[in-house]
């Protein structure tokens, strides 16, 4: 049996979905139509709403409808302060976090050459601009403690030293509520190195 | 196809679907291989083999499976970790992106992959890391069956001679420049310059040299796409902080600047 045109376009278009093949889409489909319509009109436009307004923010390339995201023109927070991140996930894992007061500046992604993707497109050429005019007195880098988070993390490290902003890395080793014993090696290893005198 | 403990470097990890990934690998054995990692990036199933499986970790990979894409069953450590700080994480992404780049799935080249090994090794220290990258580069080359022949003329079948110039042609090798007055000028090389590189000398005022001739050799095989991971070292770095397109296509003769340990 084939599903009429309209139903068998539906099932393609949400198959774009990471991790949906064509048995979930399928599903997907059919619960929408024969359970949800007004769900699926709500999702009809709050994709095409998201699709037509949603661009980067300006300042730290954050998802946003406006020119300026809610935190960058947020005033009570610390305008010489910016922490680098991966992905918009990561600001608001830190901003759950509570913790931090200051700005971001969302990378989109890391250095992966082998991928193709070099300094130009993760906008590190806006960055430097955005922290040499804009007087920025700390960077908190905070890309992922992998291989390409690290060369991303040496590669601004690089761009901005000779111009005496202050520069810090995240710190990375055993999570809290963790047992030493179960630890992976190279994490131990880097807490180790990375101790801190008990003041 | 079961194959148990095999020593082996990964050189590119890729998410794959929601927990999963793909990571490309480079083995003793069985040469460049996919293999794919279930679950990995989910923390509840626990496992620390996220942090394990990184680029240059010396691993022993157990993998099964009929198709082009292995399954991962087991990892461990072959050696403690290797860590690449600053310039030499970026040549260490370099000889991964080449490997990616010129090597063959499936096809076993012991011989690089023990050159791989002290590569890595040497960027985790604190020695000269130019003649290492020549070297490798070198082996390189020889493994795909593009050996470079750095002591005889490729089309005559003479020696070289040291006070000589030659030129680098795609296909022959090294050949006799037939102006030898305008030899130093168009980016010939000098025979005693090559002898060295021969005998294994590739540091010092030899390094500008020998990078320039890599260059080209590897140009050859490389095609259009250029290697991305140049872009991360000195020059490339200054032209994206001046907002310009990084020098990347370069013809090779006029790329020659003296930027320290750029591959």
């Amino acid at each position: 049996m084939k599903f009429s045109p309209a139903l068998q376009h539906l099932v393609d278009a949400l198959r774009c979905l990471p991790g949906v093949g064509p048995k979930s889409a399928q599903r997907m489909t059919l619960h929408l139509l024969e359970r949800d319509r007004d769900g699926a009109r709500a999702l009809a436009l709050a994709l095409n709403e998201a699709a037509a307004r949603i661009r980067h923010c300006s300042a730290c390339r954050n998802f946003t409808e406006l020119d300026i995201c809610e935190i960058c023109s947020d005033e009570r927070r610390d305008s010489a302060t910016v922490c680098v991140v991966e992905t918009p996930a990561d600001v608001l894992a830190i901003e759950q976090s509570g913790g931090y007061r200051g700005l971001y500046f969302v990378l989109m992604g890391h250095l992966s050459p082998i991928d193709g993707i070099g300094p130009a497109e993760i906008g590190l050429e806006t960055f430097y601009q955005r922290v040499i005019d804009e007087g920025i007195r700390e960077v908190i880098l905070a890309t992922n403690p992998t291989v390409e988070g690290e060369a991303t993390a040496y590669y601004l490290i690089d761009m901005l030293q000779p111009h005496g902003v202050g520069l810090s890395r995240i710190a990375h080793g055993v999570p809290l509520g963790g047992e030493l014993e179960y630890v992976d090696g190279s994490t131990l290893a880097h807490a180790l190195s990375g101790r801190r005198r008990v003041e | 196809m079961r194959v148990n403990l095999q020593p082996s470097y990964i050189l590119h990890t890729r998410p794959y679907r929601d927990s999963s990934v793909v990571l490309e690998i480079f083995t003793a054995q069985h040469g460049r291989l996919a293999v794919v990692v279930r679950g990995v990036r989910r923390k509840s199933r626990g496992g620390s083999s996220g942090a394990l499986l990184q680029p240059f970790n010396p691993l022993l990979l157990s993998f099964s499976g009929r198709a082009e894409m292995k399954n991962l069953n087991a990892v461990e450590a072959a050696a403690p970790a290797i860590a690449l700080r600053g310039e030499r994480l970026f040549s260490g992404l370099y000889i991964n992106e080449l490997l990616i780049r010129l090597l063959h799935r499936h096809d076993a080249c012991p011989q690089l992959f023990a050159r791989y090994g002290q590569t890595l090794q040497v960027l985790s220290g604190q020695a000269a890391v130019d003649a290492t990258l020549r070297r490798f580069e070198l082996t390189l080359l020889h493994e795909l069956g593009y050996h470079l022949e750095l002591r005889v003329d490729g089309h005559s079948g003479e020696l070289i001679r040291p006070d000589g110039w030659y030129r680098f042609q795609p296909g022959a090798g090294l050949v006799a420049c037939c102006d030898e007055a305008r030899a130093p000028h168009t980016a010939g090389f000098a025979g005693a310059d090559l002898l060295a590189m021969a005998g294994g000398e590739f540091g010092g005022a030899l390094s500008l040299t020998a990078r320039r001739l890599l260059r080209q050799a590897l140009a050859v095989h490389l095609g259009e796409a250029p290697l991305r991971s140049r872009d991360l070292f000195g020059a490339g770095r200054a032209a994206v902080a001046r907002g310009e397109p990084a020098p990347q296509a370069a013809p090779a003769a006029q790329s020659v600047s003296a930027t320290g340990a750029k591959p």
